[in-house]
């Protein structure tokens, strides 16, 4: 039984047909790596996943419940997370109320009226913080963190955050080598218990974390399989001509 | 801890800023300054109420003037309908519907014979106007400075509104020639220490009930909805209804600060809904901090009482406006934070300790800061 299916996803921009029909089915504990050349529709296949986009056609079920027209905050309290091909923390705060924030097991205004801003389980958020390597930043406003640290902090907030299905859009961008073999040791660790979908262009990353690969091309889904599966399928090749084949995307 | 002392201080600020504004009376002998002083207290209260929607979750309300004036009324038409035994006897009516052949005291007046309600409605009505309000605009995820030009175009209505009923409101002359509110046997006579008392502690709660909100989750998840909106909304929070929540809040207050006024004033027209009255809270705010209910209301203060010596010193009749121009400017380009930064500053270097020395690039004066809209 899958936790996610995307049925023939329609998604358009002003005319542009970013998806044409998307198929997609991930099951839950699965860690899902999606991949195709730029444009393939892969960051549009996230945001119509968590609401940031809207389906003009198809149809979108999440534990076997449509969401299709779900608000992005309804989305999200059903259980799913986005990290952002960006970094996007709130720069104002410190980490350690952005991981308060990112923790919403409450999220009425009256609910929280009662919760205290400095309180909240300071224990939990600082372990999360030092598991990410945020421990000496704890009390540092975020917009004061260099970038890889940003990328850290917002993947923390999506394990503060718990969500059953986490979308991560290209987590490892602008990281170190270190930083990125980090990233992976934690997609795998957070595999099981939650479901990932992962976009990548780091195919390094991808042989390291990823079972199943979905490949996208032009808004549709162009191949499945297993990392050697799809270095050897010729549609594969076909797509990424001129960009040095897959690894060179 | 460095985290614990800030903390600590601002405690400290507030307290003594308490026991400064209520130890005023005990040096001022001159009922006219009691009052002017007590006025600019009011402001202080709606500089913090701005502050929370502005400041905490990036709502710059334009038609804050409209809380305003709709609490001011309220308690004038209380206030106007025990002078009616006295300016036209006791089956009259208020005198301004006299003067404009009105012969029967309209429905909307009625309950307001009671003076309890009037203070209900004081508050109720500006959050029930802000509710309606925010509910179009946030739940079409208007946001910036559409929201800003909404609120100023809500303000001109209400305020034509109030100017063209003149049967009902006494027009462009407003409510004149209040009575004293009298409450559990004591006379808010508006130039008594018995109504700067009153004044003073409305401002102290505005302040602890701030802060409570602040430090609660949900003034969190304000400022978070300040720094960036979209994001919020994917950890499950429903952003309309927090925006709803601060502009409501700010209303409720600013309707309260209106009423307080119109006691002071003894009487409410349609100039408390002016668009210039609601222009100088945002400065007052941009002066003092607008990220800091303290800082704001200070602002406030700091702005009338300068505006008030310097427009009343003869030399500086013809360049008083100019004087104050140019200080907004300076501190707008400097402080981007206001001046409560230089406070912020200065508390976060007495507690700085040498293992926090890579902190200091936290301190808001280093930040560049924005204006912002939104």
């Amino acid at each position: 039984m899958s936790l996610l299916d995307l049925k023939g996803v329609e998604v358009q921009f002003s005319g542009f047909r970013a998806l044409r029909g998307l198929d997609l089915s991930v099951s839950a504990g699965e860690l899902r790596c999606l991949i195709g050349p730029n444009g393939a529709g892969k960051t549009t296949a996230l945001d119509v996943i968590c609401g940031r986009a809207r389906a003009s056609g198809g149809d979108i079920l999440f534990d076997g419940r449509s969401i299709r027209r779900f608000e992005e905050h309804r989305i999200a309290r059903l259980g799913i997370g986005r990290k952002f091909q960006v970094p996007s923390v709130f720069r104002e705060l410190t980490v350690r109320e952005n991981l308060h924030v990112a923790r919403s097991r409450r999220t009425g205004v009256f609910a929280n009226l009662g919760v205290r801003a400095a309180g909240g389980g300071a224990d939990d958020l600082e372990k999360l913080a030092e598991f990410v390597g945020l421990k000496e930043s704890f009390r540092r406003e975020a917009g004061t963190l260099s970038h890889g640290q940003t990328q850290w902090l917002e993947i923390a907030m999506l394990v503060a955050q718990d969500a059953q299905l986490i979308l991560l859009d290209e987590p490892t961008a602008g990281m170190t080598t270190g930083e990125t073999r980090k990233t992976a040791e934690l997609c795998k660790r957070l595999k099981g218990r939650h479901t990932l979908i992962v976009v990548e262009h780091d195919m390094g990353f991808i042989k390291e974390i990823g079972d199943v690969i979905s490949v996208m091309h032009q808004g549709r889904l162009l191949a499945e399989g297993t990392v050697a599966e799809i270095e050897n399928d010729p549609e594969v090749r076909d797509a990424y001509l001129g960009s040095g084949g897959i690894s060179g995307a | 801890m460095r985290q614990i002392f800030v903390t600590r201080g601002w405690i400290l600020g507030y307290a003594v800023f308490a026991l400064a504004i209520l130890a005023v009376p005990l040096f001022i002998d001159d009922p006219y300054l009691l009052n002017k002083l007590a006025r600019y207290l009011i402001f202080g209260i709606l500089a913090a109420a701005l502050s929370l929607s502005w400041g905490y979750t990036g709502i710059l309300n334009l038609g804050q003037a409209v809380s305003f004036g709709l609490g001011s009324y309220c308690m004038a038409m209380t206030l106007k309908l025990r002078t009616i035994p006295i300016q036209t006897g006791a089956e009259g009516l208020p005198d301004f519907m006299v003067w404009n052949n009105v012969k029967m005291l309209p429905w909307f007046w009625e309950p307001f014979h009671s003076t309890a309600f009037a203070i209900a409605a004081g508050i109720a009505v500006p959050v029930v106007v802000a509710l309606l309000l925010g509910w179009f605009v946030f739940r079409a995820r208007v946001a910036g400075v559409y929201v800003s030009i909404i609120t100023l175009a809500m303000l001109v209505v209400v305020n034509l509104l109030i100017i063209d009923q003149q049967r009902f409101t006494g027009g462009f002359n407003g409510l004149t020639d209040l009575a004293d509110l009298k409450l559990f046997g004591i006379d808010f006579d508006p130039y008594s220490g018995a109504t700067y008392y009153l004044i003073a502690f409305s401002l102290i709660a505005t302040l602890i009930i701030g802060q409570l909100v602040i430090r609660s989750k949900t003034g969190l998840i304000m400022q978070a909805i300040r720094d960036d909106e979209t994001r919020v909304r994917y950890f499950g929070y429903d952003v309309a209804r927090y925006q709803i929540f601060a502009f409501s809040l700010s209303a409720g207050i600013s309707g309260f600060a209106g009423m307080l006024y119109a006691m002071v004033m003894a009487f409410a027209s349609p100039t408390f809904l002016s668009v210039q009255l609601s222009l100088s809270i945002v400065i007052w705010c941009a002066v003092g901090g607008r990220a800091s209910l303290i800082g704001a209301a200070l602002g406030a203060l700091l702005v009338t009482g300068i505006q008030g010596s310097l427009s009343e010193t003869p030399a500086f009749l013809n360049t008083w406006m100019l004087i104050m121009g140019a200080l907004f400017v300076a501190v707008v380009l400097f402080l981007p934070k206001g001046l409560i930064s230089i406070l912020n500053f200065g508390m976060a270097r007495l507690a700085g300790d040498t293992a926090m020395t890579d902190d200091d690039d936290e301190v808001p004066l280093a930040h560049g800061g924005k204006l912002g809209i939104g």
